[in-house]
């Protein structure tokens, strides 16, 4: 494993000695990150990569396959984007952690702020504490599992997926609702949650999409006579 | 319907007042608005005379070659004209109509735009430049495709529709479409209007330092405006660092939207090249 020392490294130079390494195969852990914006930025190879403090907004973000862990808290947009791979935040994380990502995981072992998991097209999002507003809003694909309590609007005009609460709702969303879970819901939440060292099986409540927003609900006169 | 004959109301307005009455909303439609709007053949540019020297026209040649981003990219986007073939997305445009878009504006060596849907494989190979954007929706953005562009747009705001998301009908989400947009086939897809990872013109900044990363600093990051209020937006996307940026008329839009904002816009804005850095259109 080589480190990198951010402290007398612009942005530019850091992310450019990550790319560098993770060319080379070799792990990459960075000391004193100071909660730099935009580090680990569109690494699209396989890799290993710690920060050792808090970092900025967008951390991690357009990556695909890499597996990073940031011992601290994370700014705006945590692994925005991320297409496969595996991302884990030990403290708390900022508003739009996992905003539109495709595949992967992202794991925040503290809270999130508001819309958590906005526009999931797919992946994984756990929040082992709350969630804030809006949570999971619009939604795609993927799932979220937030163990502690969610706040308003939870998976506002969501399409597909779902979202597993621990705790309490503050309220669902647009066209949100809660259904049963299944004994497979449940076991693969534990699942999920065990993968990542929270052994406490609780239940949890099953948020999906009423989909009664798929289709737009009233036409014109002259659309009426040609759908 | 009675549409009457008002000598002050039109038939088209007050069929227009009945639909809305009967509907209880704003009505959509796709392609273009009602009103009557600046046409091609409008435009003027401004000639010559002390700020500018003039060219003897039959022996000089025009030189409207335009390189965008030289400030901060490695490989700024260079074109023959400073007119490009704006975003229209894969799904409001057949792959055919993408693909000859792409071979047109190769043709007169300008660029054209994915728009949003993401990027088909055959627009990239068709397209000698290919700008690729950054929507609100992000539906099919993927950072491997982010990387074989030739720039980067992030579109804050479409000129038909500024303030606004967009609706692509169900009976255009087609399979591949809505494969490519991580939907389910034959919904009636809303676009959000807010980006879902930045709000204001502060985080803008670090949005664009963001895609700039990504792409190790290799193209320019252009930003793109619907006309509202163009002064202080334009400021406020400098300020951001933008490399260009385009300030979208009225009379745009592929996708379908809502009429209110196309019918209701105040003339003055709609203005061709008052603020224009870059020429968009279509």
């Amino acid at each position: 494993m080589g480190d990198l020392d951010a402290t007398h490294l612009t942005t530019r130079q850091l992310n450019i000695r990550i790319k560098e390494m993770v060319q080379r195969g070799e792990e990459v852990r960075i000391l004193n990150p100071q909660a730099r914006h935009n580090l680990a930025v569109g690494i699209l190879l396989p890799a290993k990569i710690t920060f050792e403090g808090s970092v900025g907004y967008f951390c991690s973000s357009l990556m695909d396959g890499c597996e990073v862990e940031i011992h601290g808290n994370a700014g705006w947009a945590l692994g925005d984007n991320l297409m496969n791979g595996k991302i884990s935040l030990t403290g708390n994380a900022g508003a739009s952690a996992a905003s539109t990502i495709r595949g992967g995981e992202i794991f925040i072992g503290g809270n999130a702020g508001a819309r958590a998991g906005i526009s999931m097209k797919g992946g994984t999002l756990i929040i082992n504490g709350n969630a804030g507003f809006v949570t999971g809003f619009m939604m795609q694909k993927g799932t979220i599992i937030v163990n502690g309590d969610v706040g308003e609007g939870v998976g506002d005009s969501m399409y597909e997926g779902a979202i597993y609460v621990g705790g309490e709702i503050g309220s669902l969303g647009s066209d949100a609702i809660v259904e049963e879970p299944s004994e497979d819901d449940l076991l693969w939440v534990w699942g999920s949650l065990e993968r990542n060292g929270i052994t406490e099986r609780k239940p949890f409540k099953k948020i999906v999409s009423a989909k009664r927003l798929y289709q737009f609900d009233s036409l014109e006169r002259h659309e009426k006579r040609v759908i | 319907m009675v549409t009457g004959n008002s000598q002050i109301w039109s038939p088209w307005t007050i069929e227009d007042i009945h639909t809305k009455a009967d509907l209880g909303r704003y009505r959509i439609r796709g392609l273009s608005t009602f009103q009557k709007v600046t046409h091609f053949d409008d435009l003027t540019f401004l000639s010559t005379g002390l700020t500018r020297f003039p060219l003897e026209g039959y022996k000089e040649k025009c030189n409207t070659s335009t390189v965008i981003g030289h400030r901060f990219a490695e490989q700024p986007l260079e074109i023959e004209t400073p007119i490009y073939i704006t975003g229209m997305s894969y799904g409001a445009l057949s792959k055919s109509a993408k693909v000859a878009l792409g071979k047109a504006a190769a043709m007169v060596g300008t660029a054209t735009c994915t728009g949003d849907g993401g990027m088909l494989a055959e627009e990239r190979q068709a397209s000698e430049k290919l700008i690729y954007q950054v929507l609100p929706s992000r539906y099919g953005l993927n950072p491997h495709h982010m990387a074989t562009a030739d720039a980067i747009e992030i579109c804050v705001g479409q000129g038909a529709k500024p303030g606004t998301g967009g609706l692509l009908m169900g009976v255009k989400v087609l399979d591949h479409i809505a494969e490519m947009r991580d939907l389910p086939s034959g919904i009636d897809q809303r676009s959000p209007t807010r980006h879902p990872d930045w709000l204001g013109p502060d985080d803008l900044g670090m949005k664009i330092e963001q895609l700039r990363e990504a792409t190790d600093w290799r193209v320019p990051i252009h930003l793109k405006l619907g006309a509202c209020r163009v002064k202080d937006d334009v400021k406020l996307a400098a300020k951001a660092g933008a490399d260009a940026i385009k300030i979208q008329a009225y009379e745009a839009s592929t996708i379908t939207i809502d009429s209110k904002k196309k019918d209701f816009r105040i003339k003055k804005n709609n203005t061709w090249a008052k603020y224009n850095t870059l020429f968009s259109f279509l």
